[in-house]
């Protein structure tokens, strides 16, 4: 058997709540000075541990779960842009993120540059991104190609994730993150990504894919984890992750069944 | 530490991209953008130069180590290296918070950020060379093999400031409102290093000998001082204050990179 490409081994990440700015240079002199010294509770939960998993090349796997259960959590360590502080990640490849729907795009910055920005800061050379840039540009639709020039802020929610889908997938990468990326586009805009994701899969690269689509996730992945509460408790079939999904809740409904494509 | 000596060169091309990115978005025409640039050094410059020597009078402090007349070269040599400085303190704080989008999403080496900073911003210093060399044509300073000091003086000054860089860039994450100080900060820079009065000035004052010594010991003396060395070569630093600046530059580097080290999984989550 092949060395897997991601290896995931009791993984665990702890935040802090409510901790968001309240460490203050100010408080420091204040508690500095206090003789009781009265910490600040401080409340830390775990938004995922004690996952393991192994991903070999070429695969397609889908997570599943809830609203805050991890799974952008999960593909933000995968990408390396989140420490974990239990057990560890082991990635063999370069990654490809789509992460919470952005490629990394500064919103004052036009689209063009963004491109060339977040391209080479992916390693490509000036010289391949302007090989590619027409039809990464163009593959994003007519809107894009007219604005391409415009600071990305003004870019509509679709745009932005247009672009940043069409220059991700076009990453030499042999990891591609894809995260509910796919639920913004419009329905000829998905019909092309399916496509390109076909290509991909095609090509022996690997796919994670976080998404609330059924027929996305049966279409592309054979795979499926189910997250729940930050626990893995799924790994298996697409099948069986979604049906221990559907399982859970109390409208039957819950994924999004009745998708085009 | 070697690891991320060495992701930090593996990304070489990113820091070259991100310095260039910082400054053509700084001065978008170029031949404006750089006058532009000297307006604020060479204002204060002014300034100084107009209420030391025009109104206080006649250069009465200068301890008989600059001739008057060179004065404004004196002032304008620290000048323009104070600036790369105090825009490193200024901007560092949001090298970080500034590129979230980036880091959120993107698996770079994010020394790289705080970094390119203080290259991008060395910019205003190097534009200020021809400025100082027209004031030494202007009042006769000689031009001598000296000016090689001005390399050293850039190096020691970038690895102090790349030090700080990263110090600032990642506790700005974890205690937004250091931001706040840093105009303070760089006001107390500017006094507390030679650049409006000779360090001789300091050193013959009435003080105790502590004071002296903490004086010194802020590694921006020597690096002021090597800068004014390259056009009074009298004035270059003593062993002693050398190895001082060169030391304590080195170790604020040092504890930049391992302080950058320990606060960044925390960084990634506060972000």
């Amino acid at each position: 058997m092949t060395q897997p490409i991601i290896e995931v081994r009791d993984l665990g990440v702890e935040f802090v709540r409510n901790r968001r700015r309240n460490l203050r240079f100010r408080e420091m002199f204040i508690h500095a000075f206090r003789s009781d010294r009265r910490r600040v509770q401080q409340e830390t939960f775990w938004p995922l541990r004690h996952v393991t998993f192994e991903i070999h090349p070429g695969e397609a796997v889908g997570i599943i779960g809830r609203n805050g259960a991890g799974k952008s959590t999960l593909l933000r360590l995968v990408a390396g842009v989140l420490k974990p502080d239990e057990g560890q990640v082991v990635v063999r490849g370069k990654v490809a993120p789509l992460i919470q729907l952005s490629a990394g795009f500064s919103g004052d910055l036009t689209g063009r540059e963004n491109v060339y920005l977040v391209a080479s800061l992916h390693g490509l050379s000036k010289k391949e991104i302007r090989d590619k840039f027409d039809e990464i540009v163009t593959f994003a639709g007519k809107q894009v190609v007219d604005a391409i020039d415009t600071p990305v802020r003004h870019y509509s929610s679709g745009m932005r994730v247009r672009l940043a889908f069409s220059l991700v997938s076009r990453l030499p990468h042999p990891i591609l993150l894809v995260d509910e990326a796919l639920a913004v586009g419009d329905r000829e805009f998905k019909k092309k990504c399916y496509k390109v994701i076909d290509d991909l899969l095609a090509e022996g690269r690997t796919l994670v894919l976080v998404s609330h689509s059924q027929p996305q996730l049966t279409r592309f992945c054979k795979r499926g984890i189910y997250l729940d509460g930050g626990r893995l408790v799924v790994d298996g079939t697409i099948q069986e992750a979604l049906d221990a999904y559907n399982g859970t809740e109390t409208r039957p409904h819950e994924v999004d069944k009745d998708d085009d494509d | 530490m070697a690891s991320t000596t060495l992701g930090v060169w593996h990304s070489r091309n990113v820091l070259w991209y991100l310095i260039r990115r910082d400054l053509a978005l700084k001065y978008q025409q170029s031949f404006m953008g750089y006058l532009w640039s000297l307006i604020e050094p060479i204002g204060i410059g002014l300034i100084y130069y107009f209420v030391f020597i025009v109104v206080i009078g006649r250069g009465g402090r200068l301890a008989g180590t600059i001739p008057e007349e060179q004065y404004i070269l004196y002032l304008m040599a620290g000048i323009f290296s104070y600036m790369w400085t105090s825009s490193v303190f200024n901007q560092a704080t949001k090298a970080l918070t500034s590129q979230k989008a980036l880091i959120t999403t993107m698996n770079v080496p994010r020394e790289v950020f705080p970094v390119g900073r203080v290259f991008a911003r060395s910019a205003e210093f190097l534009a200020g060379i021809p400025v100082l060399a027209l004031i030494a044509v202007w009042r006769d300073a000689p031009f001598t093999r000296w000016l090689l000091v001005l390399p050293l003086a850039m190096l020691v000054q970038a690895v102090f400031l790349i030090g700080v860089s990263l110090i600032l860039s990642s506790l700005n994450v974890m205690m937004p409102d250091i931001e706040r100080f840093m105009s303070m900060i760089g006001r107390v820079i500017f006094y507390s290093s030679p650049i409006l009065y000779p360090l001789a000035a300091v050193r013959s004052a009435d003080l105790p000998g502590w004071v002296k010594v903490v004086y010194e010991a802020n590694p921006l003396v020597g690096i002021v001082e090597l800068h004014h060395s390259a056009w009074f070569p009298h004035v270059f630093p003593s062993t002693g204050l050398l190895l001082t600046c060169v030391t304590g530059s080195v170790v604020t580097l040092v504890a930049g990179w391992l302080l950058f080290r320990r606060l960044e999984p925390a960084v990634l989550k506060e972000l």
